[in-house]
């Protein structure tokens, strides 16, 4: 799917999912790896404010790759 | 360590006065068998069915089959950890009543448990199609969360497992079968010559009711470890899984692992056979790369020359299975993978999630998308309106004249990534 939004509409797309080995696999350009299967965008176990944080950190980084140039697949990790 | 399988054959079920095998025929004493799970207060009804090979009866939906075991000598109960003292399992003597099988099942609903049939194209898919069967339906009780459902049902399996074989353990063995097996450095001493092979055996260990039990510990929150084979063989591993039934592998299967078996038939004679290493596929990427790192490291460290890993599910757990591949292959050590593959209804897709060039040994047990068509069953056991939960299912697959048209998946063992089928290019 991220291909092909990519592909068909021109439209950036960055991939926040936990498996990063996966998305280069497939192809994915701009990836921002998730913290885990069941929960990808967030760290519940850590309690409501540390989840928040971690979603809040998670959004920005992906907006930042967004408006990001890049030439090939590209990781951009949260801190 | 020296385990001895008595094994009773049996080739028929059916209700009795008192629990007992008579002529391969395993009577089973309704009222008695039911009063075994009596301590659990977790369900509401209990129910109990007999399905024999060749009858038009479906189950559905299954959640796990065990297979009749005790211990006789060297140990009391079985399954360490949960009916047996935590100690090592795998010495002295087992009773198994082969050819029989407790499949449990229950609306454990919106989880993905499969089905049997016991005739039909269904059943082809199967092993549990050829086993004599005591189906355990239960309803639980109101309210009871979901997590502790799947605990009830799979004690309950267990313990049913275990009476069977327990009431039954006077009956005469048809077979014995040996497994014997020294050190690892008795048998580098007696065999320096062979090649010596590690089995590393993935399992399914998420969470949400995706989880497998090693002496009753939780596997997720277990690092990979060294068994002797005889362990595997007798009762260690229990699986706690809801997930897609066709390449889960069920508590029946880790007792029978074909691999263990196969590298024991052969130890000693064209290699040395180490040891299982039963492993985790982990929900972080993090997890992932220990593991994998450990795997790697403890064949290096027991000086193994080529591993087998066997997959458990698909999906993520394809990226453990190439991280596994990989960092064996890059230690120098030749590593052979068996998976299935989820290549899409027309087989066109790519088979699993990930890949990777060291990852170049692959022995396939299947697609788990290929269709299927199964023919109405006179009788359902458990609740047919689940097909529409099951990987490989939809709501759509269950027709009016009960005749079902279903991925592949939905069949319980039908790609065992152990090897557990009869299913080939050309035929199963």
């Amino acid at each position: 799917m991220t291909r092909e939004i990519e592909k068909a509409a021109g439209i950036p797309v960055v991939q926040i999912a936990t498996i990063v080995p996966i998305m280069l696999t497939v192809g994915s350009n701009r990836i921002v790896p998730g913290v885990a299967i069941p929960h990808p965008v967030g760290d519940p176990a850590k309690g409501p404010e540390a989840d928040k944080k971690v979603r809040r950190e998670l959004l920005l980084k992906a907006l930042e790759a967004m408006t990001t140039p890049i030439s090939e697949q590209t990781l951009f990790e949260r801190k | 360590m020296r385990l001895e399988l008595h094994e009773v054959h049996v080739s028929d079920i059916q209700w009795g006065e008192r629990t007992e095998v008579v002529d391969h025929v395993l009577r089973v004493n309704r009222e008695e068998a039911a009063a075994a799970l009596a301590g659990e207060d977790r369900f509401a009804s209990v129910r109990l069915d007999l399905a024999r090979p060749g009858e038009s009866v479906r189950i559905i939906p299954v959640k796990d089959v065990v297979e009749p075991r005790v211990k006789l000598k060297g140990g009391r109960g079985y399954f360490p950890g949960f009916f047996a003292p935590p100690e090592t399992a795998g010495e002295g003597v087992t009773l198994v009543l082969k050819g029989a099988a407790v499949v449990t099942c229950g609306p454990i609903v919106a989880f993905q448990e499969g089905f049997i049939d016991m005739s039909g194209t269904g059943a082809d898919y199967t092993p549990f199609s050829k086993t004599n069967n005591l189906v355990l339906t239960v309803e639980p009780v109101e309210g009871l969360g979901k997590h502790a459902y799947e605990e009830a049902l799979r004690l309950a399996g267990l313990k049913l497992a275990l009476y069977l074989a327990e009431a039954c353990r006077e009956a005469k063995p048809d077979e014995i079968r040996v497994f014997e097996k020294g050190s690892i450095t008795e048998e580098n001493e007696k065999y320096p010559d062979l090649p010596r092979i590690l089995y590393i055996c993935m399992a399914i260990t998420q969470g949400l009711l995706h989880d497998t039990f090693l002496y009753a510990a939780d596997m997720k929150t277990v690092l990979p470890t060294l068994l002797h084979p005889n362990e595997v063989l007798d009762g260690a591993l229990v699986s706690g899984n809801c997930v897609s039934a066709c390449d889960k592998n069920t508590t029946y299967h880790h007792v029978n692992n074909p691999v263990v078996e196969a590298l024991y038939r052969r130890h000693g004679k064209d290699l040395n056979f180490l040891g299982v290493v039963p492993t985790v596929e982990d929900v972080r990427l993090a997890g992932k790369e220990r593991a994998s790192s450990m795997n790697a490291a403890l064949a290096k460290n027991l000086g193994a020359h080529g591993v087998i890993v066997t997959e458990e599910g698909y999906g993520n757990p394809d990226t453990d299975l190439c991280l596994n591949a990989k960092k064996c292959e890059n230690l120098g050590i030749r590593t052979v993978v068996i998976s299935d593959e989820a290549a899409g209804t027309d087989g066109a897709s790519q088979s699993l999630a990930d890949a990777t060039p060291e990852m170049s040994a692959f022995v396939s047990s299947g697609n788990v998308n290929e269709m299927i068509e199964v023919p109405p069953m006179q009788t359902v056991l458990g609740h047919p309106e689940a097909i529409a939960n099951l990987s490989g299912g939809a709501a759509e697959s269950l027709r009016p004249d009960g005749s079902m048209f279903v991925e592949l998946q939905a069949v319980i063992g039908s790609t065992c990534e152990l090897g557990f089928s009869r299913i080939g290019c050309e035929w199963i």
